[in-house]
């Protein structure tokens, strides 16, 4: 029922805010969760039972594309995430990625998407304990208030949307909230094309997230300039401190600061390093650069990749997190690195698009005619 | 009784029990004439100059429902990503015109959209080839509101002969058997238009909940591929599933039938695919109709087919699925989506009963969505998404 009357929901009053502060910046009074004379690790489980890890990459779909059977509620070895590790590690939002394997292009990128979508349905449903999807902001705070982790939709690759609008708003209605803008005509080394402009700014009236993790420096600057929402990169570290292609200069931390996005440092050993200590010095280094309100987390496990040494699964943010303490971060920065920066991100991407849905009608345009 | 009263009755008939059409490609329309720019034809006005269909003529016809067909072509790559642009644009004119179109999921919203006085507007999609062998495909296109899939369109699939290809699984392959299986658990009718009689049996086999034909007629009274055998009308009853005849002259009339393979003939014959539709083609084409007048179809042709199929199958199991704008030419008096009161006077005048007429326009067809809702309900407890593969079924 929802699925089809979702677009003809409208909030009549935001429009009018226009101008005024953003209400998501205003940064409410914090209040102490956990004893400051605590050892770091008791401090850091306190931390995250009240803040918990939304993190922002999971491999997880592709991964339990090919086990024949598995359940994710009693423990699944043969993967590094599975409910009890997550309750563990005190995560209470996952962005489960629906990127495919390369060479899937055209006809097949839009389909197995879907098949991607449909298989993170069909998981989360037989998994209602545990696991519980969400859309908006609002429900991500709901799964979390009803004891569940919420899984959100994306990111997805720009192959997925096949060149199309129409595809990117149907993918929309399936859920998905994040797309990566890499690898298709329109978002490549040579930066957005006017159709790739013009995907962000549907992207911003829907409400999807887009994840700049891989793209070129034009694509970067070119959508913190396009977008009206926030920008993710689900999956970047520093390159000052380790040289990958995926990981950010210091010019452009800067400049995702002053658009108040959000960096995501993945606990891979490839792009931040064999060790808790590596992955700290990369968001001791990122929130350097960009503040403490543009930092963010991203397990990135099930993802094929190589973890540093005590960060083997999705149990161990405690760790990392009293690391952290030790390093003299405070509590209220504690708090916006696991959670609360994302839900500013989500939460302002909700108001942005529907702001945008009474200022726009959807967007029309062929990439024959803008690219052409 | 004069004709005039009997369209007055019918008139009158059709605002309490209005009519679902089975079959309406306006999308397909919107997409190759403006590609989905909806403003370029706005149906909330008269659009006669380039479509069959917009909303004034569809109050005027007495419309109540309209599975908008989301067809793509069989003969394309790329049928998943046309098929999402086509269900961005149902849901786009739907977005549009609130107060007019209603969406519509279950027979519920059905009967709803009746009282509020809104057309009901469902989807569905024509051909197989649209899920790209995957049935988890199949569950996005539910997921995105889509309620009835016609098995094959012209052409074979790798699963599912259609009744205008050769046969090449003889039916339903065991994958094919699976789609059936997976679209009565999910609630998705099963459209048998356009499929080759074998594949019509073995659908009939195998599915649990009523299947449909969204747009076809009888093939004892008109002899064409696209039209219905006697014997699988006869399994309509048992399976309580319905027939949705439809007014394609070249389906339903045996003189168009025959012209039709002549100019198709004539084309081949100047070394021409028969739908070709170039200038040079054209010429070729208008000349043969200068020397052939085409022969024209009326509402008196329709109604021989649903006289036949109401004899046959029985007046619980017939429905009306008109094809307009999927269809260059159509009969007099069905001209474009105001045409049905037409076809119900004619009822009227061959001496149809009022319960009979609203079986055929409204009743049947929500009893027929509810009924695959209940079979999906019950399924549903029993056992959980299929992620069988074509390769593993079909080796």
């Amino acid at each position: 029922m929802a699925d089809l009357q979702h677009d003809l929901d409208t909030t009549t009053e935001v429009g009018g805010l226009d101008g005024l502060p953003d209400p998501f910046e205003t940064a409410e009074p914090y209040t102490p969760v956990s004893d400051p004379d605590g050892a770091p690790l008791e401090r850091a489980h306190a931390i995250l039972a009240a803040h918990p890890v939304a993190d922002g990459y999971s491999g997880l779909p592709w991964a339990l594309r090919h086990l024949p059977w598995y359940d994710l509620e009693l423990g699944e070895s043969s993967v590094d995430t599975d409910v009890p590790r997550l309750r563990e590690g005190h995560v209470g939002a996952l962005f489960w990625s629906l990127h495919l394997p390369e060479g899937l292009a055209g006809d097949r990128a839009v389909g197995a998407t879907m098949e991607q979508l449909d298989l993170v349905k069909t998981v989360v449903h037989a998994h209602p304990e545990g696991l519980r999807l969400a859309g908006a902001a609002g429900q991500v705070t709901d799964a979390r208030n009803c004891g569940r982790i919420a899984v959100l939709l994306g990111p997805a690759g720009a192959a997925a949307l096949g060149d199309s609008l129409g595809i990117l708003r149907s993918l929309h209605s399936l859920g998905l909230r994040v797309l990566t803008l890499t690898g298709a005509s329109w978002a490549s080394e040579a930066g957005l094309t006017r159709f790739g402009e013009e995907v962000v700014r549907e992207m911003n009236r829907l409400g999807v997230l887009a994840d700049l993790s891989g793209a070129s420096a034009d694509t970067v600057r070119r959508a913190f300039a396009v977008s009206k929402a926030p920008v993710l990169f689900t999956r970047s570290a520093a390159r000052a401190l380790r040289p990958h292609p995926a990981n950010l200069p210091d010019d452009l931390l800067a400049e995702l600061g002053a658009a108040r996005g959000l960096c995501m440092v993945p606990l891979t050993a490839e792009q931040a390093g064999p060790s808790v200590r590596d992955v700290a010095d990369h968001l001791d280094h990122v929130r350097e650069i960009a503040g403490p309100e543009c930092v963010g987390l991203s397990g990135t496990y099930d993802a094929g990749s190589a973890h540093p040494q005590d960060l083997a699964d999705a149990s161990c943010y405690p760790l990392l997190i009293a690391e952290l303490l030790h390093r003299g971060w405070s509590e209220p920065d504690l708090a916006l690195l696991t959670w609360g920066n994302v839900q500013r991100v989500l939460r302002n991407a909700d108001f942005t698009a529907r702001a945008a849905q009474q200022r726009r009608e959807p967007s029309t345009a062929k990439i024959a005619d803008l690219d052409g | 009784m004069t004709p005039v009263s009997s369209l007055e009755q019918a008139r009158e008939l059709l605002g309490e029990f209005p009519v679902v059409d089975g079959h309406n490609d306006l999308p397909w329309a919107l997409r190759e004439q403006v590609r989905y720019d909806l403003a370029a034809r706005d149906i909330a006005v008269h659009q006669n100059a380039h479509l069959h269909t917009d909303i004034p003529r569809l109050r005027e016809g007495g419309v109540g429902a309209q599975y908008w067909s989301v067809y793509v072509r069989s003969d394309l790559p790329d049928a998943v990503p046309a098929t999402l642009e086509q269900i961005d644009c149902v849901r786009q004119l739907l977005a549009r015109h609130p107060a007019e179109l209603a969406p519509v999921l279950t027979a519920a919203d059905m009967e709803a959209a009746r009282r509020e006085g809104r057309i009901a507007s469902l989807m569905g999609a024509e051909g197989g080839h649209s899920i790209a062998n995957s049935l988890g495909t199949l569950r996005g296109l539910y997921a995105l509101g889509v309620r009835y899939m016609t098995l094959t369109h012209n052409d074979n699939n790798d699963w599912a002969d259609s009744a205008t290809d050769e046969p090449n699984v003889g039916g339903l392959s065991a994958f094919g058997r699976e789609v059936v299986r997976e679209m009565n658990r999910l609630g998705m009718l099963v459209d048998l238009s356009h499929v080759a009689v074998t594949t019509m049996r073995d659908a009939l086999d195998a599915t649990s909940a009523p299947v449909i034909f969204s747009h076809s007629s009888s093939r004892a009274v008109c002899d064409h591929p696209r039209n219905i055998p006697d014997d699988v009308l006869e399994r309509l009853p048992g399976n309580g599933g319905m027939a949705m005849v439809t007014f394609v002259p070249k389906f339903v009339l045996q003189a168009a039938v025959d012209w039709t393979a002549a100019a198709d003939e004539n084309m081949r014959a100047h070394g021409l695919h028969h739908l070709d539709t170039s200038p040079e083609a054209m010429k070729i084409h208008r000349a043969f109709e200068e020397r052939n007048p085409r022969p024209v179809a009326t509402v008196s042709t329709v109604a021989d087919h649903l006289d036949h199929m109401r004899e046959v199958a029985g007046v619980d199991h017939l429905g009306i699925g008109g094809d307009y704008d999927g269809t260059a030419f159509t009969p007099d008096g069905l001209n474009d989506v105001s045409g049905y009161p037409n076809l119900i006077a004619e009822l009227l005048d061959r001496g149809w009963s009022r319960s009979d007429l609203a079986k055929l326009t409204w009743q049947n067809a929500v009893r027929v969505l509810g009924a695959a809702e209940d079979v999906a309900r019950e399924l549903q407890g029993t056992r959980g998404p299929s992620n069988a593969t074509i390769g593993e079924l079909d080796g």
